[in-house]
């Protein structure tokens, strides 16, 4: 769809968000900032138990407390949910059993928060303690005491892919490599803590809910079936989001209680997590093993590859099957692997549920995989990066695994790293140290097939021109400060010729937007932008039929450019966009257009079971190139430098695309150094932003970024995914930069300064034993 | 979560707040910047009637320096104003150094030198929400039994983790403590108790209202190093404080070393005695460090291991001695 455009065109400028002034000013509401008459604060009772059935339960004193409004329980509650069609196994409140230290018992609704958290310690639950499980691999040994009845082995899903022969592949292998890596559990961070408003009116049965959520559609559907509802009288409204990052991209518990109290106590009710809440409400990466062998040849081509991967998912579903689909699936779509084979295991543990997080499934699988490679080079004294060129892809292709690849800017990333960074000069040149690491990663545009199957396009725009030629987009695509809004504003002023100011965007409200599938994987830009353009073209094409049945004209004679409507090849005609818009809507009217987004059937990916997962319609790809300086007698790692290039299709906003690369980046920097939940028999240690260390600015170094258009032929003027493809190249490159400092590999994280100590240490009892190994490769 | 409620006095005058002191008694406790207490009384580790709020107190917000008396330091200051004096950083380097470590820019403006000397202990089974403690059955610290860092133990273990301590004690100050029953001055190192259930010899009504520091320190050389995962906002893992005096030959007349963040106390290395009357000699600075580590007992109460924190404290008594006496005067 990449079609040119004026000079004067808003693509590929560098715009502010269309929401930012409110932002900064104070002036937009987040979920927290509304307030509704009468409102009443809830609060959840969570269990503090890791595995427990549950005996008996008596509320009765809570519900006696004067300015308690309602108290509700898992009897009431019993419709199961989740997010997944094939992972509904989660109920508002519990039903029989508590299955982690944070799990949702009861609600409370109050006239203040000192009441209804007065309420809950009234609240008695008689438990019966139950053996728990936290470690993925004795969990699935489990015969006894399983989390859900329905899961043997604690296991949620296993999957066994095979394609090509991996045996014959080992077989043609002159060099085989095998690691475990092990990659702890991270998660989103988000400032703004979730919270929802939500109220019920009694006399026409209807619900709305101001959420700050991800998935307003998803979050609609969720109520309506666990509220037994009709979905028509549900209504869901995402106002300002303060940051998803996937963390809210499930329907969270306090969405669902916040609804079910209001619905009792007659009254809106607002509850906004505390911070403690957020880590307990989770969602975010599981810890991941991956067990990985790779064969090359002496020239350090790719012969096979095969991943043992267990995912540690915490006690409910969530997203799991897809995060362990994608771990596995999006080995493939980077480098050409001739056979690959994967074994993958989500497995249930007593814990907070885990689900998507920025980068959903495919970073520690890339971070074992980058780091395996730059191994297997200085093994065979390869160059990184050769080593790399020597295994791209070539598209347009489709991979063993049926992923279509249609633009690949990764062999450009890689030239415009190697340049900027100064790679030649510095790899295996620096003095002790410093060092300097590369990797490559890549994400989807979007998943291909949308969680719920069904023929629905997975964004639909409308599009209103009024009689004095303002636009409005209805999109029900959500903002979540990634510039969803933003975007679709640039598209639609872009295709009108109209200056953006002209464009206004009413984004994200079920009852008055379209459907659109949500902010996850990366979709946005890709589909709502193509359904943005798609509606700007039925209305361009109704404002040009239009004139052109008024005056007479052929319709090719006529475009639009500047806000108006102009004759060519000799036509003289010049109409405003008001004027065009008015002719098009009738004598009353308004003009409406609609355009909606699809996935080409050639892009939905195989048949073989978990196929659907992985397919996209375009690839993000990223290349980095990290320098640091690591104290060998502290251990301590200093970040210096981040070049990365990401290859995002097309910059619709290049300072909008630079924003999200480097926040990928930061994340990963954050993942790969210091950050980690840490539990504690279930229970987080750390379960706040003092103990769980996201990078200060003062440890976020330059990171320099290099934006690479390969021009998609499927994208909104060619754009790709920008805002999760660069995160996980920074934990291998990361790794590989302390290798080139001081020598050592680790293979699990966070990469703290005692593992560093601790490799430094056993490289040197190495060395000793056997004299002359040591040098550095 | 909801702060529990208390009904806040807000005295003027040293004597009023003694006043109010004694009239609530136990259920009186002071705050200055809050920034170590409302977290806490957020989490419910307190639960007091009244908070005398200090900081309407100005009388207690000063910083003099007398050539007779040193170095005087109402409790009031700000650990901002106290790093950015030019007093502290042309005499007491020391002290400027470990008071720009302290959380974040916006907690320096915001926290008080008094408090920070108060400060409450830390440890990860102890400062955690009411919810967190109750689902573990509380600890030894706070309305249980049991110390989870090390159980069978009959004290706490939770860390004293400010910065400024170990610094002032590197230069022998000492604290003056006002009581509705008059006023004493100790030595700061005698304000704290290795025992992180106890933590002060202060007495609950008596207010910290002045840090001296004595002439005989003003002008010793000095540096604070702090092990920490953030180079911002975290807490001390391991904190050192160094402060030299040297002849005009590098002969170390004095000198004096404090940890901090690894015992229940901030407490003074008694090794340092050692270098008195030497020349810099890189192997009895070694040994000397090496000693140090016998004065840290961290355990499991944060998130790094014990056994690198007292890593680090060897390292960094090392490289503080290296910076303020190897480029002494005599190389
Ligand atoms: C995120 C975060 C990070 C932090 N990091 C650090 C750090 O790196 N290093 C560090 O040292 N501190 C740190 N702190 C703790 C705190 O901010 C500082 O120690 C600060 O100086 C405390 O002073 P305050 O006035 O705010 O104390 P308050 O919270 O007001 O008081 C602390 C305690 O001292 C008592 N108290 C206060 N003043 C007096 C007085 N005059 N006489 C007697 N008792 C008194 C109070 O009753 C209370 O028990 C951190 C705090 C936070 C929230």
């Amino acid at each position: 769809m990449g079609e040119t455009t004026t000079q004067s065109s808003p693509i590929g400028a560098r715009v502010p968000m269309v929401d930012a002034v409110d932002k900064v000013t104070g002036a937009g509401k987040y979920a927290d900032d509304l307030t509704l008459p009468g409102m009443l604060v809830g609060k959840i009772l969570h269990s503090p138990h890791a595995h427990a059935r549950i005996r008996s339960m008596d509320t009765s004193a809570a519900e006696r407390l004067p300015g308690v409004r309602a108290v509700v329980t898992g009897a009431e509650t019993p419709v199961k949910y989740g997010i997944l069609p094939v992972g509904h196994d989660e109920t508002i409140f519990c039903v029989d059993k508590v299955r982690y230290i944070g799990d949702n018992v009861a609600a409370v609704a109050a006239e203040s928060e000192a009441i209804a958290e007065h309420a809950l310690r009234l609240i008695r639950v008689d438990y019966e303690v139950l053996p728990a499980y936290f470690d993925p691999e004795q969990s699935m040994q489990a015969e006894t005491n399983l989390i859900h009845d329905d899961r043997p082995h604690n296991i949620e899903r296993e999957y066994h892919h095979h394609f090509g022969n991996v045996e014959e592949g080992f077989a043609q292998a002159d060099y085989i490599r095998q690691d475990r890596f092990d990659c702890p559990e991270v998660t989103h961070a988000a400032l703004e803590p979730h919270s929802t408003l939500a109220r019920y009116d009694a006399e026409d049965g209807t619900l709305t809910v101001w959420s700050s959520t991800q998935v307003p559609y998803y979050l609609k559907k969720t109520l309506a079936a666990t509220l037994q509802m009709p979905e028509e009288k549900v209504r869901v409204i995402k106002p300002l989001v303060g940051g998803g990052f996937g963390g809210k991209s499930e329907v969270i518990p306090l969405e669902l209680a916040a609804a079910v109290l209001a619905r009792k106590a007659g009254a809106p009710v607002k509850i906004t997590y505390t911070r403690e809440e957020v880590f307990l409400a989770n969602r975010g990466r599981p810890r991941q093993i991956v067990e990985l062998k790779t064969g090359v040849t002496r020239q350090g081509k790719l012969t096979a590859v095969e991943a043992r991967i267990i995912q540690d998912g915490g006690a409910y579903c969530g997203y799991g099957v897809v995060t362990i689909l994608y771990s596995g699936q999006l080995l493939n779509a980077m480098y050409d692997i001739p056979n690959v084979k994967f074994d993958g295991y989500r497995v249930l543990t007593n814990k907070p549920a885990c689900g998507a997080m920025r980068g959903h499934g495919t970073v520690n699988t890339r971070f074992a995989f980058e780091q395996q490679l730059n191994r297997i080079a200085s093994v065979l004294g390869l160059d990184p990066v050769e080593i790399r060129r020597r295994n791209l892809l070539h598209p347009p292709c489709v991979t063993l695994n049926n992923l279509r690849v249609l633009s690949y800017g990764y062999p450009e990333c890689i030239d415009r790293v190697v340049e900027r960074s100064g790679w030649k000069e510095k790899y295996g040149k620096l003095p002790y140290g410093k060092g300097i690491g590369f990797a490559g990663s890549h994400y989807v545009s979007g998943a291909a097939n949308p969680i719920i199957r069904s023929a629905m396009p997975q964004s639909t725009v409308n599009l209103s021109v009024d009689r004095q030629g303002g636009v409005t987009i209805f999109t029900g695509a959500s903002e979540i400060g990634q510039g969803s809004d933003t975007v679709q504003v640039q598209v639609v002023a872009a295709e009108l010729g109209l200056p953006l100011e002209q464009v206004r965007i009413v984004a994200a409200d079920t009852a008055r937007t379209p459907v659109d599938l949500g902010s996850y994987s990366s979709r946005v830009t890709f589909m709502a932008g193509n359904a943005a353009i798609a509606a700007a073209r039925d209305a361009k094409r109704r404002m040009l039929q239009a004139v052109a049945r008024a005056y007479g004209v052929a319709e090719e004679d006529l475009l639009m450019e500047g806000g108006r409507v102009l004759g060519r090849n000799g036509c003289p005609l010049s109409l405003t966009l008001a004027e065009a818009a008015r002719l098009a809507a009738g004598p009353a009217g308004v003009l409406t257009a609609r355009g909606s987004y699809n996935t080409p059937e050639e892009s939905r990916g195989g048949t073989f079971k978990g196929a659907g997962v992985g397919p996209s319609p375009a690839y993000s790809y990223s290349a980095q190139a990290v320098e640091v300086t690591v104290d060998p007698e502290t251990g301590r790692v200093t970040v210096d430098r981040i070049v990365v290039a990401h290859d995002c299709g097309k910059a619709i906003n290049p300072m909008n695309v630079e924003g999200q690369v480097i926040g990928s980046v930061w994340m990963g920097l954050g993942q790969a150094l210091q950050e980690v939940v840490d539990y504690e028999n279930g229970r987080i240690k750390n379960a706040g932003l003092l103990e769980y260390r996201t990078a200060s600015t003062l440890e976020s170094p330059p990171v320099e970024t290099i934006l690479v258009e390969s021009n998609d032929p499927e994208g909104p003027f060619g754009a790709k995914e920008a805002g999760e493809g660069s995160l996980a190249a920074t934990i291998p490159a990361l790794t590989h930069a302390i290798y080139d400092a001081v020598g050592v590999w680790i293979d699990t994280l966070p990469v703290t300064p005692e593992r560093i100590l601790r490799a430094l240490q056993e490289k040197q009892q190495a060395e000793w034993k056997s004299p002359g190994t040591g040098a550095r490769m | 979560m909801s702060l529990p409620s208390f009904e806040v006095v807000r005295p003027r005058t040293l004597e009023g707040a003694l006043e109010e002191l004694e009239r609530h008694g136990p259920d009186a406790q002071m705050i200055a910047g809050g920034t170590d207490l409302v977290p806490s009384l957020k989490q419910g580790l307190f639960s007091p009637r009244v908070l005398v709020d200090l900081k309407g107190v100005r009388e207690l917000d000063f910083i003099r320096f007398d050539r007779e008396a040193g170095l005087e330091l109402g409790a009031l200051t700000t650990i901002t104003r106290l790093a950015q004096s030019p007093v502290v950083a042309e005499y007491f380097p020391v002290l400027q150094a470990a008071a720009k470590t302290v959380a974040s820019p916006l907690l320096r403006n915001m926290g008080t030198l008094g408090g920070n000397l108060c400060l409450d202990t830390r440890c990860l089974y102890y400062n955690q929400s009411a919810f967190w403690r109750e689902s573990l059955g509380y600890c030894l610290k706070k309305e249980g039994t049991v110390c989870h860092v090390a159980p069978g133990s009959s004290v706490c273990w939770a860390v004293f983790s400010g910065d400024t301590a170990p610094a002032l004690m590197t230069l022998a100050a000492t604290v003056r403590l006002a009581s509705p029953r008059g006023e004493r001055e100790i030595p700061l190192r005698e304000l704290y108790v290795n025992d992180g259930w106890v933590r002060l010899t202060k007495r609950h009504d008596e207010i910290l209202t002045a840090v001296r520091i004595p002439l005989s320190s003003a002008g010793w050389k000095g540096t604070y190093k702090k092990l920490r995962i953030r180079n911002s906002i975290d807490y001390p893992l391991a904190g050192v404080a160094v402060a030299m005096r040297w002849a005009s030959d590098g002969v170390c007349q004095d000198v004096r070393i404090a940890l901090t963040a690894v015992n229940p106390a901030p407490r003074l290395v008694e090794a340092a005695a050692r270098l008195k009357g030497k020349r810099y000699d890189p192997s009895l600075v070694d040994e000397v460090a090496h000693e140090a580590i016998r004065t840290a007992k961290p355990l499991r109460t944060s998130a790094s291991t014990m056994e690198y924190r007292r890593h680090m404290v060897r390292v960094f008594v090392r490289r503080a001695l290296n910076e303020v006496w190897a480029n002494g005067p005599h190389c």
